[in-house]
């Protein structure tokens, strides 16, 4: 009971805090991270590959040895008796029998025969940025050409807030309609990720000062923005901070990006 | 049959012996009828009950025990076991190699030297990026609470659509367009275990 009043009292209190902020008022806008996560691991570095031959090496020196080891030994100290004459050969037993090395060489070839996936895609050499298939080990980021202003800007998918919407409720349809219903995401939480705020220029500023963006993380689970639909791109990071123009607004993304 | 004498008295002092015997004559008492004899109670010997007790506790008891020795007994965990083999061999499946060089062993101390420091730095870097993720969020949340108390609390609910979590990979290989894996024999190992 003392617990509810204690939060109602600390509600008015922020009430009343807002309500003396409003005096400039703000729009509300929620932006959407999506990200397309990596697909394979990160390849090795000089030192994590040298690293890991010396724990192989390790590994080596501490084993026993196996059984297909010992047969291999033991068939080469048989075949150097019968060189010498010291033993006759077994010509029933010895025709038909693998050896050793006739295995592991049948081994080696079965292994030659696979090849590992490629970790670079045709949309790689092509440079395709609106493809998803591509930069298979970093995280993909979605960039969207927007409208601000009089100006087309490419930015996070971004929308205004409507009257009774949660923030969250607001991502969800802003990025439904800049991106189209095909793609499927996995946001993260009801919690905006991070925060940006700019103010309009003076002279369109009508009611309100300027606007704070909420920005909201979600995973790429499948599907793909249409090409219809707008102007987008998938960036890996590095890219990302080269495309954004805003010096202020590369700076609020930058403080959530991975 | 008291009954019967005391009214043949009162007949006979009333109105004579005649009189008398007929009134005895209508008056009839029935016997106590499914009546038997009660048995006799076997009494037994406080010391065979004792016994008796004594020998079902022990009975119950030897369960117990013999419950627990199995309890401790854990089932056999086949890989974890050394093979036998293994261990009469070790001597000719052991390898010959050459001792390192003094050379060698300072190289590799150098190496897990520069590792160690590598992945200091590498987890500090985790660190700071996790403290930039939860400043910024704090501060989203900030602001949001100056602007509405109601967002605020709705952004901090908990989503239940998260749980339960589904993460796939990321993998060694990409997959591998219209490869055909290899079909193997499935020999099913694992034993049966019981409890005797």
């Amino acid at each position: 009971m003392l617990r509810r009043l204690v939060q109602v009292g600390a509600r008015e209190l922020s009430r009343a805090q807002s309500s003396t902020a409003t005096a400039e008022k703000w729009d509300l806008y929620a932006g959407v991270l999506v990200e397309r996560l990596p697909v394979v691991s990160k390849s090795l570095n000089p030192l994590e590959k040298q690293f890991q031959d010396l724990l192989w090496r390790v590994e080596y020196e501490n084993s026993l040895k196996s059984d297909h080891e010992l047969k291999h030994e033991r068939e080469i100290v048989q075949a150097e008796l019968i060189k010498q004459g010291k033993i006759q050969v077994d010509l029933e037993d010895g025709g038909s029998k693998q050896t050793a090395q006739d295995l592991k060489d049948a081994y080696v070839e079965e292994l030659k025969k696979f090849q590992l996936g490629s970790r670079t895609t045709p949309d790689d050499q092509a440079n395709k940025t609106t493809s998803t298939n591509r930069c298979l080990e970093d995280t993909l980021y979605l960039l969207v050409k927007q409208k601000l202003g009089q100006q087309e800007h490419l930015i996070l998918p971004q929308g205004k807030r409507e009257e009774g919407e949660s923030m969250r409720q607001t991502a969800e349809r802003v990025l439904r309609e800049r991106c189209g219903q095909e793609l499927q995401v996995l946001f993260y939480g009801n919690a905006p990720v991070g925060f940006h705020k700019y103010k309009y220029p003076s002279n369109q500023r009508t009611e309100s000062v300027g606007a704070k963006v909420f920005f909201y993380r979600a995973s790429l689970r499948s599907g793909q923005v249409p090409e219809k639909v707008t102007k987008f791109e998938w960036l890996p990071k590095e890219a990302l901070n080269g495309k954004l123009t805003n010096a202020a607004y590369a700076e609020s993304v930058n403080k959530f990006l991975l | 049959m008291s009954l019967l004498g005391a009214f043949a008295r009162l007949g006979l002092q009333r109105s004579g012996g005649v009189a008398g015997v007929a009134v005895a004559r209508c008056l009839h008492t029935t016997p106590v009828l499914c009546a038997e004899p009660l048995k006799k109670k076997k009494k037994l010997d406080p010391q065979i009950v004792k016994q008796r007790e004594d020998r079902k506790k022990k009975k119950i008891e030897k369960q117990i025990r013999r419950l627990e020795k199995n309890a401790r007994q854990l089932k056999p965990v086949e890989e974890l076991e050394v093979p036998l083999e293994l261990i009469d061999e070790k001597d000719k499946r052991q390898r010959k190699l050459a001792p390192l060089s003094s050379a060698q062993l300072e190289e590799r101390a150098l190496l897990k030297k520069q590792w160690a420091h590598y992945k200091h730095d590498e987890r500090v870097a985790d660190f700071q990026i996790i403290d930039r993720l939860v400043q910024a969020q704090n501060k989203a949340l900030a602001e949001l609470r100056s602007e509405s108390e109601e967002l605020y609390q709705a952004a901090i609910d908990i989503d239940p659509q998260l749980l339960p979590v589904a993460v796939k990979g990321p993998v060694a290989t990409p997959p591998i367009k219209d490869y055909v894996s290899p079909d193997g024999d499935y020999l099913h190992q694992s034993m049966k275990w019981e409890v005797k």
